[in-house]
């Protein structure tokens, strides 16, 4: 008993080492699997020049938030991390993340588009790498030309569906706002509508307007002539379109990598006119930021400033991420990319996911609403209605 | 309680339980066809892939973003450690509530069950900020350390597992201690010698479940470990899966089956002490 | 520990090891008193008081047990207690406190902590002048810095701010390079050199003829005004530079006009996180839907689990059936893979459009036969009763499995000699002594599914949803995903003080049941039958 507690006490000293946390002359990066190589790549090459460690921790995108505020506060946090502007908001009132420091010059080189997403007030909370917004993607064997109009789409889409078959013509992941978005916008619908001052005002929803409710009815009219089905989710969707079943949907970059895995022939474009309005999708920035806990934050800057912002650095996110870049020069590069430029062509009428914390009260009701309308539980105009009620309730606007 | 087949009786058992196995079995395919399929997705639509690849299973051990083998070595030895730690203890615990009376004897098995309701999702905080402090004290423990986390596992050590194993002695006689004692042999040296061996399937079963129920554990383990080569299993697969879109499932897929076997052949291992009679020749009845 | 050791030959052996063990318990609780006062000292001298005296009182108690003749049994218990008590009472103890806080978006931080963040915040003032500078080190390593602007020069060494000349004769050029190499016993940086010490340099503040400077990047020094004063009596923040004054309010700095300054901090308010919960429309609206919803749910999926999972266990425990080990392995495989992956192909294979399981419905039966399975309200309720089946019956085999083993054969024998049929069997052996060490568990088994928030986020997330209802509940939304699902989503989100409070009340109700529970099925009653 006791040669066994010795031994315990041997292992346990030997699986002991310290934490990593934000430590005084060496730097922590938290990125998720996709961008971890290339911020290794680039940690090398700034401890080459300074002498200086970086160190490259893996968390996941999701995870990342809810673990920089516990971890942050307590000195185990990173110095700098990769996320998404819609978290501005949530990590500014939690005093996580730090303003970072930009000459006008090199602001002058990024997408205005993604700047102002990582604005909060007068102050930049982040610097852009890469925007992401949804386009219309077809299967160009199926679909030789872009339809000129949503109407015409719908049409084409009604003549490749055949249910019984497993044929598809047009679908949208449902229920998912973020997808369905367009709709709502092309008549005037949107979530949140701005003050005198331009700011984002959480009890002014709009996703009962008129053009919202006409979005909702858009698709109700799908669902009731058999082009959009019950139960097409994202795997649904997109498995669907990997073996050729489906014509066209709406999606990001992230769907191309499998398409091209399947050997599916396949276009982006803008998601064309509805009712003769170009249609606005949600576009969301990511960058990179700097924690509010961290211990080398003029490093950090210099690290971001100095080694980040580079055109082979943004491009090699780029192929890493499939995303565009928000670097202006590296987005030049790729002036010969069809993908891009049909992402970037959906993205003219581009709406920055809005930022501000409340926007997490939204989403349940909004799934409910897209829910309803696609079992045909609710007409689309009651589902928008107690939809918008619902969420005005949750933020406590009267 | 069991007696020889008829012909028809081991054809209906045998029918029965086949189709319980497939029941089992079904989705496991499933996740088996999504790990030989190109693309990651996991709703597919025909259980065959039509290009079978075994690049996922070659990039598991391959990759050297996603340490596999080290997060499997790592789960092993976090949950084969705890598993053994928490036969032990509960082992202990169940022992005294069994055998001894004690002032708070009813009141403590029944908060012991109680403690168990409570919802632990918010634990988490908690639990960080306990493991960061403690190693301060013991930096052989603290934060990303696999002692930390078995420390934290522990924690649920008493619990159902006392109560099980504590039903199951209460069902072996005490005439078995009563002459042992008149040998003169401690409690625990009873405990030991005697109750132990009888007591292998209970034993067995409490170690499977614990080592099952650490092994998966997510949210302490993502929490506590910080550093990619002391990840375990659960956590660095998550990494495969934490984005909104574009997810890894064909590697997930292949990771989850592999993992899978060094459990099985646990259970396979313990499953063997599960074996029907107490031995009751030393007691004369 | 053996009474006075019995004559004869073991005398001596007994002697010797009745010694040892007595030796070794004073050599383990020496170590430990040892341990538990530098414990102790250590966590004084940070400030946390309360666990300090934890730690003494748990060493104390431990002692005492170790060392009373009363409390032998207890010590059986300490190991496990020991854990139990720090690694999930304590938690639950932390719950139950955060549950009276505002802890959340916008008051995750303490109070210092969101203090030292405000006041560290500055600005650039209009008259704000800009400094490049040289950085030297001596051999101790500490730094000196020459600050050059517009019309002086500042030399910052040892935590005060001189004047300086550029003809000052500590400054050395060594290479007549036109730059100075040295200062006195100080040699001049490299930029390299610099940036591995940027962290030390950029926690300075410079204290100047009356301004502070800081440095604003790795190339320069520039005078920063702080943005904010605190007066601790008032509890308020001036802004500097507009001179609007914000009061705490609650955990954030507010102005008269309703402005806010983040981050805020979290405070104490008592019961209105309980008090939100039992008035909040949106939850007491749908509470009896949804809690009746949850106990059905908990009740049947315990009793389908088990019955599914006795009746596998009894007849995977014939010693007569063959490849009993096989069918054991393949019986347990949904146990063996991890639930994340296992819902998500469950809900992928009950797609109502998409789904293998409907493909084969429709193959055999025609396309009438598709089934709504998560698109219909009750349709998804028996999925997730499917499901947790599917996910749950391999635990009750297990556990019944090992119970089995404890039901001697002696007694089958009997009742075969006395005629009874394996139904008798079963009714009055089997069951009855299974449900002895079994019922406890059961009833575990149905706290457990009363919060089981996994399988319903994974599956279903709690839809579909239900038209008409003022509330975003779903139709298989349980008590626990419903109520955290608002305190996550609802104002700006991460309310984790009222989902602490969520979690204490949850516990009150599912406790209350149990102990129910525990009444009507006598399952402590064999505890009074054996004291």
């Amino acid at each position: 008993m006791k040669r066994a507690a010795i031994a315990l006490l041997g292992l346990m000293l030997l699986a002991g080492l310290t934490a990593m946390a934000s430590e005084a002359g060496r730097l922590l990066i938290w990125a998720d699997d996709s961008r971890a190589p290339i911020m290794l790549n680039v940690a090398a090459e700034f401890t080459a020049v300074y002498g200086v460690d970086v160190e490259v921790q893996e968390v996941g995108f999701g995870d990342i938030r809810g673990q920089l505020a516990t971890a942050g506060p307590a000195g185990e946090g990173p110095d700098i991390l990769i996320g998404a502007h819609d978290w501005l908001g949530e990590l500014i009132l939690n005093g996580l993340i730090e303003p970072v420091v930009l000459e006008p010059g090199t602001i002058a080189d990024f997408n205005p588009v993604a700047i102002d997403a990582f604005m909060w007030g007068d102050l930049l909370y982040g610097v852009p790498y890469a925007t992401e917004n949804v386009g219309l993607i077809r299967n160009t064997d199926l679909v030789p030309e872009v339809p000129a109009t949503f109407e015409e789409l719908l049409v084409v889409a009604k003549g490749l569906t055949d249910l019984e078959a497993g044929k598809y013509g047009f679908l949208i992941q449902q229920p998912d706002p973020y997808h369905t978005f367009a709709l709502y916008t092309a008549g005037g619908g949107y979530v949140f509508g701005k003050d005198a001052s331009g700011v984002l005002d959480p009890c002014d929803i709009g996703l009962d307007n008129a053009g919202s409710i006409a979005g909702a009815t858009i698709l109700d009219q799908m669902v009731k002539d058999g082009i959009e089905i019950a139960g097409a989710g994202y795997g649904e969707v997109t498995g669907a379109f990997n073996a050729g079943n489906l014509g066209m949907m709406i999606g990001g970059p992230w769907t191309l990598a499998d398409a091209k895995a399947n050997n599916i022939n396949y276009g982006v474009s803008a998601i064309p006119p509805i009712d003769g309005n170009a249609p606005g999708v949600f576009v969301g920035v990511q960058g990179f930021m700097i924690s509010a806990f961290s211990e080398n934050k003029v490093l950090a800057n210099l690290f971001i400033k100095d080694f980040l912002i580079s055109t082979d650095v943004m491009l090699g996110l780029f192929i890493e991420g499939d995303r565009p870049p928000a670097y202006l020069p590296a987005l030049g590069f790729l002036t010969g990319n069809e993908d891009i430029q049909g992402f970037a062509a959906a993205a003219a009428t581009a709406i920055p996911m809005p930022k501000i914390a409340e926007m997490g009260s939204v989403w349940d009701s909004w799934i409910g609403a897209l829910e309803l309308i696609v079992n045909q539980e609710q007409d689309p105009a009651t589902a928008m209605q107690e939809a918008a009620d619902e969420i005005r309730a949750l933020l406590g606007c009267e | 309680m069991y007696s020889r087949h008829t012909l028809l009786g081991s054809a209906w058992r045998h029918g029965i339980v086949l189709l319980l196995c497939t029941f089992s079995v079904f989705p496991a395919l499933w996740i088996a066809s999504a790990s030989f399929n190109a693309t990651n997705n996991m709703q597919l639509q025909q259980l065959i892939p039509s290009n079978p690849s075994l690049a996922h299973y070659r990039e598991l051990f391959t990759s050297d973003r996603y340490q596999y083998a080290t997060w499997l070595l790592n789960s092993l030895k976090v949950s084969l450690l705890t598993s053994a730690f928490t036969v032990i203890m509960a082992g202990l615990g169940a022992y005294a509530f069994s055998r001894f009376r004690f002032k708070g004897r009813r009141v403590g098995l029944l908060s012991l069950l109680l403690i168990q309701m409570f919802p632990q999702m918010l634990a988490v905080v908690a639990i960080f900020l306990l493991i960061l402090s403690l190693g301060d004290i013991f930096p052989w423990a603290g934060l990303n350390t696999h002692t930390g986390l078995i420390l934290v596992y522990l924690g649920g050590a008493m619990g159902f597992n006392t109560w099980l194993m504590k039903g199951y002695f209460d069902t072996i006689p005490r005439s078995l201690e009563e002459s042992a004692k008149v040998d003169g042999a401690t409690p625990f040296q009873a405990f030991v010698r005697i109750i132990l061996p009888l007591a292998r399937p209970i034993l067995a079963t409490i170690f499977v479940l614990s080592f099952i129920s650490t092994y998966s554990e997510l949210f302490i383990a993502t929490i506590l470990l910080r550093s990619n080569s002391r990840f375990t299993l659960a956590v660095g697969m998550n990494l495969l899966i934490s984005n909104r879109y574009d997810n890894r499932w064909g590697m997930f897929a292949a990771g989850a089956l592999v993992a899978a076997i060094p459990f099985l052949i646990v259970f396979i291992i313990a499953q063997r002490s599960l074996v029907s009679g107490l031995t009751r020749g030393s007691v004369k009845e | 520990m053996a009474g006075p050791p019995k004559g004869g030959p073991a005398f001596s052996s007994m002697i010797w090891r009745y010694t040892a063990e007595h030796s070794l318990k004073i050599l383990f609780l020496g170590i430990l008193c040892a341990v538990s006062v530098y414990v102790f000292v250590f966590l004084v001298s940070k400030g946390l008081y309360i666990p300090s005296v934890m730690s003494l009182i748990g060493a104390g108690s431990i002692t005492y047990v170790f060392l009373s003749e009363k409390r032998y049994p207890i010590r059986w218990l300490i190991p496990g207690l020991l854990f139990l008590a720090v690694m999930v009472v304590y938690p639950i103890g932390y719950t139950f406190v955060s549950s009276f806080s505002n802890v959340g978006t916008g008051h995750m931080l303490s109070k210092d902590q969101a203090l030292e963040q405000l006041l560290e915040r500055s600005y650039t003032p209009d008259d704000a002048a800009e400094y490049t500078y040289m950085a030297f080190a001596d051999a101790r390593g500490d730094l000196a810095l020459i600050l050059e602007g517009a019309d002086q020069m500042i030399l910052y060494v040892d935590g005060s701010a001189t004047d300086i000349v550029r003809t000052d004769p500590r400054l050395i050029d060594e290479d007549s390079d036109g730059t100075a190499d040295r200062f006195g016993d100080y040699s001049r940086l490299t930029t390299p050199q610099i940036v591995q010490r940027l962290s030390v340099i950029e926690d300075y503040r410079i204290e100047y003829k009356g301004t502070i400077i800081g440095l604003e990047n790795l190339n320069e020094f520039r005078t920063r005004a702080p943005l904010y004063v605190y007066d601790e009596e008032a509890e308020t923040m001036r802004d500097l530079r507009t001179g609007i004054v914000y009061t705490s309010r609650e955990g954030i700095f507010t102005a008269s006009d309703g402005k806010e300054i983040y981050p805020g901090y979290k405070v104490g308010i008592g019961l209105r996180n309980f008090v939100k919960l039992v008035t909040n429309p949106q939850i007491s609206g749908p509470f009896a839907k949804v809690f009746l919803w949850t106990f059905l749910y908990a009740t049947l999926t315990v009793l389908l689990n088990f019955a599914l999972g006795l009746f596998t266990a009894i007849l995977l425990n014939d010693p007569f059936l063959r490849f009993r080990t096989v069918y054991r392995v393949l019986a347990i495989v949904p146990y063996a893979l991890p639930a994340f992956i296992t819902i998500l192909v469950w809900r992928g294979m009950l797609n109502v459009h998409f789904g293998v399981i409907n493909h084969m419905l429709v193959a055999v039966f025609g396309s009438g036969a598709r089934v709504p399975w998560l698109q219909s309200a009750m349709w998804a309720k028996v999925s997730v009763l499917l499901v947790n089946l599917w996910l749950g019956y391999p635990y009750m085999m297990l556990i019944s499995l090992g119970a089995l083993q404890s039901i001697p054969g002696s007694l089958y024998a009997a009742a075969r000699v006395d005629g009874a049929t394996w139904w008798q069997r079963f009714w009055k052996i089997t069951l009855p002594l299974l449900l002895m060490p079994l019922a406890p568990l059961l009833i575990g088994a149905f706290a457990f599914n009363f919060n089981n928030f996994t399988l319903i986020y994974l599956l279903t997330e709690g839809g579909p949803a239900i038209a008409g209802s003022a509330t975003p509940a779903g139709a298989t939304d349980i008590l626990i995903s419903y109520t955290y699902n608002l305190a996550f989503a609802g104002e700006r989100g991460n309310q984790l003080g009222l989902a602490a409070a969520v979690s204490v009340l949850i516990f009150l109700i599912v406790a209350t049941i149990s102990a129910i529970n525990f009444r009507m099925t006598g399952a402590l009653e064999e505890l009074s039958k054996n004291v």
